[in-house]
């Protein structure tokens, strides 16, 4: 958890490339979720913010 | 924007290498051989992607040509997000990409598990298998419904007979019920055997030195499972799951012609709506707008894909 | 034979193939089904409870490729005895050929836009591949991802504005519009795939060739392609199956000229009724090419639904 962490505020890229994917997994999960309206209005924005993170950090180094 | 890094691939070359050669460079080389893709690509992907995204700012619509384009702004966006009915198609979409990754991860995986024990005759059995993923998914669509028909069709008359109801009393495709069935059932048959595949190259990448070793340390057969097949495969099926979960996304060939979306909106995937929007009722900047939130979706679903992918090359 | 611990038991391995053979046997029945479909009476096709013995019959892929009118009886009974064999089966329906039908053309239309837009694809993808094989691309990992992603993109969203473009440059239901459309959607499989093959073709190879004194292209003619020839066959049938597969595009960008077989197919109707044996019947023939071609590649099946990261 500390290497995580660490790596992070050190701009590698393993871990913000998992933060992103998790990002992009959480916006598709509340763009189908049948529960909360507002789940869905900001579906797309978490989404997008996911990709352009994971496009941005899959450029930090390794 | 290809100018750039093409000077650098050229100037990448090895030295010694480039020397040697006579007649193009390999700087040239490298134009003419990716320029033409690149271009293509750009026309007839980027482009009109570029295009979609300023269409969606506005209400253009396709079939009122002479009328006077304004830009809306976000409005689109904020329409298409709080639209009840396109709410609806994404849970639609969720009860089939759900239940179709479970049904072929669960068989798909059994299958390739079964065909590692390398029986006798396996390679054509697996030939067989994968026949009807590499079929047209609209000609399939099409004639499954031949299949599901009341009374005459064949599943009809298959679960007629292994249940004993009557094939007549109930039709797969225009029951609210059932058709969201329907089509997950016709998906699982043609897709299958391409979690299978996969699912198979997995189990085929574990060592059997692991296993041998765990049969030293007398591991139960079902711990081996756990600890040594399912974790060794897991990267594979994660592949599997991500690629039938896009694919999934944007299904319309297959469940437009089984369905046709009906009855009511109970099939109407996204992009069968999306094309209603587009194509029937003409309404372009609103569809294109629509049409940006499935790439995205779509593009941060890759983007893991990819990661994935080369996480299975490595192996 | 070397003894294993691990090598399942004859006992295991007798169940293991009875229940895939038995997966095997229940999915293949649906073709099956159709495939018989396409050779039973109209009757037959329809029959309760569904007929597994029939008596073979022609009449599907008659009506399928003629379209046929009922004339006033008078002249039906003066009419000259059939010429064909194809006429008596479509008189003994009662009627007379009217024409051909436009499944010809559709099918047709499908092979030239199919082979059209692999050849082309080939010609790109292989081109491409062994830039981004051979030479070290600054970007090439965003390139390729870039090349990749173009082929996740739901169709429907990226119909739209190529409809738009199309109907502005004058390609819609054109064949070379078609030709173009797949040819992009099929360079991003024919880019990957190819580059692994041509990965696995030592350098040394050429770098042998350059120092004999051939250029890079000669290079790249004379010992890469020929090197490459089985991996570029079998990209060329995964494009061709797929341009030969695809439906969305087809269905909302052509209507007349160059719409292909996959949107005409489930257009087929019969007089009362659908003619499932006409719909079967061009169902088998459009399908069959395709399970020939699945045979074939079956060795490079799984390289070539993961873009070439799994080789075996």
């Amino acid at each position: 958890m500390t290497a995580f962490l660490r790596d992070l505020a050190r701009l590698r890229r393993g871990p913000w490339e998992l933060v992103a994917s998790a990002l992009i997994a959480c916006g598709v999960a509340m763009l189908m979720q049948p529960w909360v309206m507002a789940l869905f209005t900001w579906s797309f924005l978490v989404t997008l913010a996911g990709t352009v993170m994971f496009i941005i950090s899959s450029h930090f180094p390794d | 924007m290809t100018h750039a890094p093409m000077e650098k691939l050229a100037r990448a070359t090895p030295r010694p290498v480039a020397r040697r050669i006579s007649g193009l460079s390999d700087r040239a080389i490298a134009w003419i051989f990716v320029a033409p893709s690149i271009f293509l690509l750009l026309a007839v992907n980027i482009f009109p992607l570029i295009w979609t995204v300023r269409l969606s700012f506005t209400d253009y619509r396709v079939n009122r040509p002479n009328r006077d384009v304004e830009w809306v702004g976000l409005r689109n966006y904020e329409r298409i997000l709080t639209d009840d009915g396109i709410w609806a198609t994404m849970q639609a979409t969720a009860h089939f990409l759900i239940w179709t990754l479970v049904l072929q991860v669960l068989i798909g995986f059994a299958l390739a598990f079964l065909i590692n024990r390398k029986f006798r005759g396996s390679d054509l059995w697996t030939t067989a298998i994968v026949l009807p993923m590499m079929l047209s998914p609209a000609v399939v669509g099409n004639f499954w419904t031949f299949l599901y028909q009341p009374q005459i069709g064949l599943f009809n008359y298959a679960i007629g007979f292994l249940t004993g109801a009557d094939p007549a009393s109930f039709s797969m495709i225009g029951d609210v019920a059932l058709a969201p069935w329907a089509i997950i059932i016709a998906d699982t048959w043609m897709w299958t055997p391409f979690v299978m595949l996969i699912c198979l190259a997995g189990l085929r990448s574990i060592p059997e030195s692991i296993y041998e070793a765990a049969e030293c340390d007398r591991a139960s057969k079902w711990r081996q499972f756990w600890t040594i097949t399912i974790p060794m495969a897991l990267p594979f099926l994660m592949l599997a799951v991500l690629f039938r979960g896009i694919e999934n996304f944007k299904m319309f060939d297959l469940v437009v012609q089984l369905t046709g979306g009906g009855p009511g909106n109970t099939t109407t995937l996204t992009s069968i709506d999306l094309k209603r929007e587009a194509f029937e009722r003409w309404r372009t900047g609103y569809s294109s707008a629509y049409a940006v939130i499935l790439f995205v979706t779509v593009f941060g679903l890759a983007s893991i894909y990819v990661k994935a992918l080369n996480k299975v090359k490595e192996r | 034979m070397s003894f294993s611990v691990t090598a399942p038991s004859p006992a295991a391995r007798w169940i293991a193939g009875l229940l895939v053979a038995l997966y095997a046997i229940v999915t293949l029945l649906p073709l099956a089904w159709i495939i018989a479909t396409g050779f039973k009476s109209p009757a037959d096709a329809i029959a309760y409870p569904p007929k597994v013995l029939f008596e073979p019959s022609l009449e599907g892929y008659v009506n399928l490729f003629t379209t046929r009118t009922r004339i006033a009886e008078a002249d039906f009974a003066a009419l000259p005895p059939p010429g064909t064999w194809y006429e008596e089966i479509v008189r003994d329906q009662g009627m007379v050929i009217a024409g051909p039908s436009r499944y010809g053309e559709r099918f047709l239309n499908s092979v030239i836009i199919g082979f059209g837009s692999t050849a082309l694809c080939m010609v790109l993808g292989t081109a491409a591949a062994y830039a981004f094989s051979r030479f070290r691309v600054p970007l090439k990992d965003d390139l390729m991802f870039f090349i990749l992603s173009t082929r996740m993109m739901p169709p429907i969203a990226v119909a739209i504005p190529i409809f738009l473009m199309f109907r502005q440059i004058g390609l819609n239901d054109t064949h070379l519009g078609m030709i173009l459309l797949y040819t992009a959607v099929n360079l991003s499989l024919s880019v990957w795939l190819l580059k692994g093959f041509i990965d696995e073709i030592p350098v040394e190879y050429e770098e042998a060739a350059l120092i004999d004194g051939y250029t890079r292209f000669q290079a790249f003619r004379k010992v890469v392609l020929p090197q490459a020839a089985t991996g570029i066959a079998s990209t060329a049938i995964f494009c061709l199956i797929f341009a030969w597969n695809e439906y969305a595009f087809a269905v909302l960008l052509t209507s007349g000229t160059a719409q292909t077989a996959p949107p005409f197919i489930p257009t087929i109707i019969g007089t009362g009724g659908k003619d499932w044996p006409a719909v079967a019947a061009g169902a088998t023939i459009f399908l069959v090419p395709v399970m020939v071609f699945t045979i074939l590649l079956r060795k490079h099946l799984l390289r070539g639904i993961t873009f070439g990261a799994v080789r075996k």
